[in-house]
């Protein structure tokens, strides 16, 4: 290897070098993610024969179109409720210091330490008709029946909540971290009180954060598979379960593989959506 | 100029009184008491770590003294939060709003102080006519040189014309004529305005062409408050002695008439020599290199000394020699004119007793 390949003007690297480095990840994506997804929508374009029936069928039966609005409503709910939760914890995190800071950040990532799957079954033994939730409930005479928590579109949205919420709050918290704490002393000395301060500065520091959460919440949530397959009925059913029902129960791939290209034709559209929107690229230059 | 900030604004005084902030068991301001004049240009001088900057933020509120008090044109301020002050601040980093343009960064403190958006825009650009960004306030930050960036800075910070304007090294990030320019900037806005600033800054060639009158802080401590002039030819201690220019300090013996060397060579002191009376015993003779000159060696009154290295830079040259008794003695003399030396060379130093400063050895003073 030349001298200057890893160190090309002592500062950069050699074109060279960085193609080498960055190798294994686009492997990755091209092996894991492109290819997959590419037989895929060939499969739903050639099988049976050439055709666009696949779709048809999609737009055809608005069973499927139901599914399709249900799993854009419940992701939407998902992120804004996520939201709403994770700006307190990101704000409470970026403003601590020491072991309350260690705290903080431990109590959002313990989750990761166990799998979807458990945090979804304890969801639903607290939701089930005689756990935890009902208990309470009947506890201080609110109900005197026990409610049907379970297997409906608030139990999805409130487990969903949970496991999605880190990702949420990680980016939040992120751009928090590096305003300069000086932009908040400017804020004041030019006469803003703290609430003020957050409104004008804070928060359209963050936007890059906030957004970047956003996404990823709303995009991880539309394909999302377990907890609503658990904790959902058949009435709440997305599109995940519907994609996953169509390969392994009526293995049907042709038609599986035209819903996901519906899904990623729509998640496309609502990426660049958002980007132009809240013009990404700007904001993200705009908080270095 | 427009009206909104040329109506002759007139400055408050600032009074800090046995001022004291303290971290944990660290004392970054110790009975720190200073009296500021209404559009009095004062700068707050010392290392880093000697409180300068503590008592500044002290003003701006940023910092809850521990004891004392700040009162602001009279108003006791203590316990007032920042945004309730009505003081402008510049700070070291421009902290111009990146999601702002340069005008709606201007426009800032209008904008909380209620001023309609009409108005508000005309007077942030009337702002930035007088720093002489004009023009400039669709900009954002970030399409502006640090320069201009800090220009931007100051005019948000005078744009409600508060009666104070504090500055915490604002010049500090900028290269040098880039700083000498603002220099040039900041001293006419304080003329034209007439607002009263406090200045932090480390660098003293800015704190002696700036500032009315000089703070120098060490270790929490205020050492001394005076003019340029007398704070260079008549510091009142050693540490002043040394912080702000070059100084020659030489170990003496004082009997109340002459400060006598290790050698027996001796030089009679005038009384004005001893800023502080000093007890006879062991002292501190100091004096500026620049008021020392050459003679022959072995001239009535000279010290005989022996050139150990000769510095040319342009106009001057840095003499450093040392004396029979082995301690360094700098000069700067003109190099025009001057016959060649070398070092090795012996020359006598001819020492104008009137420029000489004597200072109790003790360094605790």
């Amino acid at each position: 290897m030349k001298p200057g390949f890893f160190e090309a003007d002592g500062r950069r690297m050699s074109r060279g070098a960085i193609l080498l480095l960055m190798a294994p990840f686009f492997a990755l994506i091209f092996f894991a993610f492109i290819y997959p997804l590419g037989s895929l929508l060939s499969l739903s374009v050639l099988e049976p024969s050439p055709t666009l029936g696949n779709y048809e069928r999609v737009l055809e039966n608005p069973l499927y179109a139901t599914v399709l609005f249900r799993t854009l409503r419940i992701a939407l709910l998902v992120s804004l409720l996520s939201l709403a939760l994770s700006l307190p914890v990101a704000i409470l995190m970026a403003n601590s210091r020491g072991p309350k800071a260690v705290f903080l950040t431990a109590c959002v990532l313990l989750p990761f330490w166990s799998s979807v799957l458990v945090r979804t079954a304890a969801w639903a033994i607290l939701l089930q008709r005689n756990g935890l939730v009902n208990d309470f409930l009947q506890g201080i005479g609110i109900t005197s029946e026990p409610l049907r928590l379970l297997y409906t579109q608030g139990a999805v949205v409130i487990a969903m909540t949970h496991v999605l919420m880190p990702f949420m709050v990680l980016p939040i918290y992120g751009a928090l971290r590096n305003i300069p704490s000086d932009y908040n002393r400017a804020s004041a000395i030019c006469g803003a009180g703290p609430l003020r301060t957050f409104w004008e500065v804070t928060l359209p520091l963050a936007m890059p954060g906030i957004i970047g959460g956003f996404i990823l919440v709303f995009l991880t949530a539309l394909g999302y598979f377990i907890t609503p397959s658990l904790l959902g009925s058949p009435q709440e059913m997305m599109i995940a379960t519907l994609i996953s029902q169509q390969m392994r129960e009526n293995l049907d791939w042709p038609f599986a593989a035209a819903l996901v290209g519906v899904l990623t034709l729509l998640v496309t559209i609502i990426t660049i959506a958002f980007s132009k929107v809240f013009r990404f690229e700007r904001m993200l230059g705009a908080s270095a | 100029m427009s009206q909104a900030v040329s109506s002759n604004v007139k400055g408050a005084s600032i009074e800090i009184k046995h001022l004291g902030k303290t971290f944990g068991n660290v004392k970054a301001v110790n009975d720190v008491s200073l009296t500021i004049n209404a559009g009095e240009f004062v700068a707050l001088l010392g290392p880093s770590g000697s409180g300068k900057s503590t008592v500044l933020m002290s003003i701006a509120g940023f910092e809850r003294p521990s004891e004392g008090q700040i009162l602001i044109g009279g108003q006791d301020c203590t316990r007032l939060p920042p945004n309730k002050r009505n003081i402008g601040m510049v700070f070291q980093h421009y902290t111009l709003f990146p999601h702002l343009s340069v005008g709606d960064n201007v426009a800032f403190p209008l904008k909380m102080r209620g001023v309609a958006k009409a108005e508000r825009r005309r007077q942030a650009e009337a702002a930035l006519e007088v720093v002489r960004l004009g023009g400039y306030g669709d900009r954002t930050p970030n399409q502006l040189s640090g320069g201009q960036q800090q220009r931007v800075a100051l005019a948000r910070a005078i744009v409600y014309n508060p009666q104070v304007l504090l500055m915490d090294e604002p010049l500090s990030a900028l290269d040098k004529n880039l700083r000498e320019e603002m220099q040039i900037e900041i001293k006419r806005l304080h003329a034209e305005l007439g607002f009263t600033v406090v200045f932090v800054t480390h660098d003293q060639g800015e704190a002696l062409t700036m500032a009315d009158r000089i703070a120098i802080l060490k270790a929490g401590r205020l050492q001394q408050v005076s003019q340029a002039r007398e704070l260079y030819e008549r510091p009142s201690n050693l540490f002043a002695a040394s912080f702000i220019g070059e100084m020659n300090m030489l170990p003496v013996r004082w009997d109340g008439v002459n400060a006598v060397f290790s050698d027996q060579d001796q030089i009679r002191l005038p009384d004005t020599a001893s800023i502080q009376p000093v007890r006879p015993g062991s002292a501190i003779l100091a004096i500026r290199p620049e008021r020392l000159s050459i003679a022959a060696p072995g001239t009535e009154g000279s010290w005989k000394a022996t050139v150990r290295d000769v510095v040319y830079a342009g106009a001057g040259s840095l003499l450093i020699t040392h004396l029979a008794d082995g301690s360094e003695v700098r000069l700067r003399v003109a190099s025009a004119g001057q016959a060649p030396i070398r070092p090795g060379q012996e020359i006598g130093i001819k020492v104008p007793p009137e420029a000489a400063l004597l200072y109790p050895a003790d360094a605790s003073q």
